[in-house]
């Protein structure tokens, strides 16, 4: 019976791709339309996913949104997320599973102002320091507990903050220093009028507090029908495709990016800088995950001080299956 | 008539509105200085002023900024652009409206369950008013986040959250006003041996409403916050909600409040429409008695 | 169809049954107290049979008896953020808002031409999505608590000021007139007749604000805030999929307003025990 079926199916796969008609997909993204997500948009404009056969809807996220919420009522068949929080949902009963990516390195930073006497780790000791929470606060916890630093705003710690979605806490005075993303929040704070001198900036991938930022997770049981896995396969190829393009071509992908922001909010000289940063690390990944990223993304989450985000080792958290067969 | 109208109303109101300006400006000075001085050093005292009124991106934009941003999104932008406020008017609007619509018809079908029937009186209504104890603001992202997740996206989340706020003034007085007529008057139809629907048709419903009329006012003001703060969670995608948020996102804090000046007019409006549709059924009304 | 969803419809229709039964009782005060409970009740058993039935994932609903359950396992954080949000941002505000808008509805009361002025401004500002400005005020006044408050005043400032103002206007001339015969002065024809006429406004200003104040309080968390709160707890927990613990504030909220919501309704029959609203 099994067997008659995946042959139904395959030969279903094989007569719809003949006939052209798409197959659908729908992506969530973890924010906002802008450059950070430049991969998919341009791979949707060039008509790249078009060529696969795909038809692919985007749906934007916020700050409020948790793709693996989207994802475990069906709203999407794929997402964009950060790890950390990946694997809470998977311990929290979300079986979500890594099948490709694309950022190689991470892009949050603690940003902190020299005028407010911070030059090196051993100053952020009580110092106030803002940080984003709904499940991007683990780096930072983890962080802060290998650097011997409370963060529940005992004496001989951080005071820390739940920074809103803006840099103001940074710019006007109330803290030392703001998470930024280096290809965001950062510039607006350059924007507001400091310049490089007058910041100090500490790279979590250089702390080596460092977690896999934007991969694309998918439901666990769906990786066990061939139909669905053979649509990864080919998202992932234009996916990808789409971010080597973008790469290459950061003005043209920015163009791409303000033509679908809804808001129309974004400006051409921020979206044409983000890209550039973004190119810088998505750079070093043919979009498969690097086992020793993932290995160093557990052991930063597992250290967090008293409240880890993971209590056990997860498994089968990843795969290169869909990379493997998308990219050889 | 006319004089009487500006005396008791136009003059005064300018007045305090012209008086609000004044302090506003002066408020300004103070709330920008550091920024001005951080950006420009050793400006004379009258420049200083003037350019605390005219930053990039205040702390407290002058109503004149905020005027300004709004002509220009509002007149100078193809009214279907994204950068228009006027599309993203709309598209709140469009969310109120028919969350509007969803909760008064919600509101009017529960006061006639209650007015109709004890056990519905008994077991809903006290819920009805614990309902409105929970902040529903403070879960609306969670709420929407949920619905988007389960396939209902788009109007209906936001119209859902609105729905809520408004149904609850709307029972309210609805029932009030279904329950006004007296005994008297309830002999009256019984005298005439008018059925119950005859009674709700002739009698209450007619007599309900401008109780009705006066809790769709609240109703449509509530439905508005609902919209808005039912766009903060969806993300910068659009309506004003959005706008707002995408401003505090990038400190653009004219967009914010240029998002909430129209937020303003378009509650204005709402309201004085549902003024102006009442005086008319209630003038009808009593014209037809 | 399962065990579950078929004991989902089983209580619903035996709920709505019992209940239509004991409204019919003659007995005045026992359904007022039972209907409204076995209501409450039924639809939490639904609620959870629903949850378990579908089988619906705990990171979008989580049944009832999850939530109560972390709700007795954490009393102690959601005491802190209680402390935080209703106790510090909320009732300060609300406070500070109610009480500014009372005195400045009695210093405007004696001049005619100000509360022209300011009745129709108030009534506009009141229909405003004030919330809006939530993240402005986070901006100004920082973080922690302070900013809370101040979007609290602000929200229930203009309720409180127009029913204030309305229910000092609404005096009855020839009670007016009969104070004047006693040649009472201003201060008391004020204390004695216009505040106690006034009540009734005042308290229904009051129980709009009291939602408005919990709103307020918890929406501006969302923009800032430490890391303490009910808002605060809301939104990080969600990030970490605790549904439960979010399920667990909310309920804390819920019981929060309506206490709040009970203790002035029953400061306002004690008060205004003469007015017809109060008399069935």
């Amino acid at each position: 019976m099994k067997k008659i079926l995946s042959i139904l199916t395959c030969a279903f796969i094989l007569s719809t791709s003949a006939v052209f008609s798409a197959d659908k997909v729908t992506i969530q993204l973890k924010w906002v339309t802008q450059a950070q997500f430049a991969g998919y948009y341009v791979a949707k404009d060039k008509g790249f996913y078009d060529a696969e056969g795909l038809d692919v809807t985007i749906k934007p996220g916020g700050p409020d949104i948790a793709p693996a919420q989207v994802l475990a009522g069906g709203g999407a068949d794929v997402m964009v997320d950060w790890m950390p929080s990946a694997l809470a949902a998977r311990e929290k009963g979300l079986p979500l599973v890594n099948i490709a990516q694309p950022f190689k390195s991470s892009g949050m930073m603690l940003t902190c102002r020299k005028d407010m006497g911070v030059n090196t780790t051993a100053d952020l000791k009580g110092k106030t320091l803002g940080v984003w929470f709904y499940g991007n606060e683990y780096p930072f916890l983890s962080w802060m507990s290998r650097l011997g630093l409370k963060t529940d705003g005992s004496t001989n710690g951080v005071t820390v903050l739940r920074q809103g979605w803006g840099v103001e806490p940074l710019t006007e005075g109330q803290a030392a220093c703001v998470s930024t993303m280096s290809y965001n929040e950062y510039w607006v704070v350059r924007d507001a009028g400091y310049s490089p001198e007058q910041l100090t900036v500490f790279k979590y991938q250089s702390e080596g507090a460092a977690t896999l930022e934007d991969g694309l997770y998918v439901h666990e049981k769906n990786l066990s029908d061939a139909a669905f896995k053979d649509k990864m396969v080919r998202f992932v190829r234009a996916s990808m495709k789409g971010w080597k393009y973008a790469e290459a071509n950061p003005k043209e992908a920015a163009m791409i990016i303000l033509d679908n922001d809804d808001a129309g909010v974004q400006t051409e000289k921020h979206q044409v800088r983000m890209m550039g940063e973004i190119a810088k690390l998505t750079a070093g990944s043919n979009g498969s995950l690097d086992p020793a990223d993932y290995e160093r993304t557990v052991k930063v989450l597992m250290s967090g001080d008293s409240d880890p985000v993971i209590t056990k080792k997860p498994s089968g958290a990843w795969t290169n299956e869909i990379t493997n067969a998308a990219l050889n | 008539m006319k004089t009487s109208y500006l005396a008791n109303k136009f003059i005064p109101v300018s007045t305090i509105v012209i008086l609000i300006g004044i302090f506003w400006y002066l408020v300004a000075v103070p709330m920008n200085s550091d920024k001005v001085s951080r950006q420009f050093k050793n400006l004379p005292t009258g420049e200083h002023i003037l350019k605390c009124w005219s930053l990039k991106k205040p702390k407290l934009p002058t109503p004149h900024q905020i005027i300004t941003e709004m002509v220009n999104t509002i007149f100078f932008k193809k009214i279907s652009s994204k950068r228009s406020l006027v599309y993203h008017g709309w598209i709140t609007l469009q969310a109120t409206l028919a969350g509007f619509f969803l909760g008064t018809l919600l509101g009017i079908l529960l006061a006639l369950g209650i007015v109709h029937n004890k056990a519905m009186d008994l077991s809903v209504m006290p819920w009805v008013i614990a309902s409105q104890t929970i902040p529903i603001l403070a879960i609306a992202p969670m709420i929407i986040v949920v619905m988007n997740s389960v396939g209902v996206t788009g109007l209906l989340p936001k119209a859902i959250i609105s729905m809520y706020l408004s149904f609850f003034p709307v029972v309210v007085g609805m029932v009030k006003g279904l329950r006004s007529p007296d005994q008297i008057q309830l002999d009256q139809m019984k005298t005439w041996s008018a059925s119950s629907n005859q009674i709700l048709w002739y009698l209450r419903f007619p007599s309900s409403l401008p109780f009705l009329f006066a809790s769709l006012k609240v109703g449509v003001a509530a439905s508005l916050v609902g919209a808005i703060v039912g766009e903060l969670p969806s993300g910068a995608i659009a309506g004003l909600g959005a706008r707002m948020l995408a401003g505090t996102y990038y400190g653009q804090t004219i967009m914010i409040w240029s998002a909430l000046f129209a937020a303003a007019f378009i509650a204005a409006f709402l309201v004085f429409t549902i003024d102006f549709l009442q005086k008319i059924t209630l003038k009808k009304m009593a014209i037809i008695r | 169809m399962n065990i579950f969803l078929f004991l989902f419809f089983i209580i619903w229709l035996g709920g709505w049954w019992i209940n239509i039964k004991i409204s019919k009782f003659n007995d005045p005060n026992l359904p007022r107290f039972i209907v409204p409970s076995l209501f409450g009740m039924v639809i939490l058993l639904m609620w959870e049979l629903a949850v378990i039935g579908l089988q619906i994932n705990p990171i979008l609903l989580p049944a009832p008896s999850a939530i109560a359950l972390k709700f007795s396992r954490s009393l102690d954080i959601l005491w802190i953020d209680f402390v935080q949000t209703l106790i510090k941002g909320a009732l300060s505000g609300y406070i500070l808002g109610c009480g500014a808008a009372f005195l400045t509805a009695i210093a405007i009361d004696k001049f005619n031409f100000l509360k022209r002025g300011l009745l129709p401004l108030g009534n506009f500002i009141s229909a405003l999505p004030i919330v809006g400005m939530a993240p402005i005020f986070v901006m100004w006044f920082g973080f922690d608590w302070q900013s809370k408050c101040a979007i609290v005043v602000v929200m229930v400032y203009f309720p409180m000021l127009v029913n204030c103002v309305q229910g000092l206007e609404l005096i009855d001339p020839n009670r007016q007139d009969l104070m004047r015969t006693y040649s009472a002065s201003y201060t008391q024809t004020l204390i004695k007749l216009r505040l106690p006429s006034a009540l009734p406004f005042i308290f229904n200003g009051l129980k709009i604000c009291s939602t408005l104040a919990l709103i307020g309080a918890i929406v501006a968390e969302f923009f800032g805030s430490p890391i303490k709160g009910m808002g605060f707890r809301i939104s990080s927990e969600v990030g970490r999929f605790a549904l439960d613990m979010v399920w667990a504030e909310i309920f804390v909220a819920a019981i929060a307003g309506c206490l709040f919501y009970g203790l002035i309704a029953i400061i306002e029959k004690r008060t205004t025990f003469w007015h017809p609203s109060q008399q069935k």
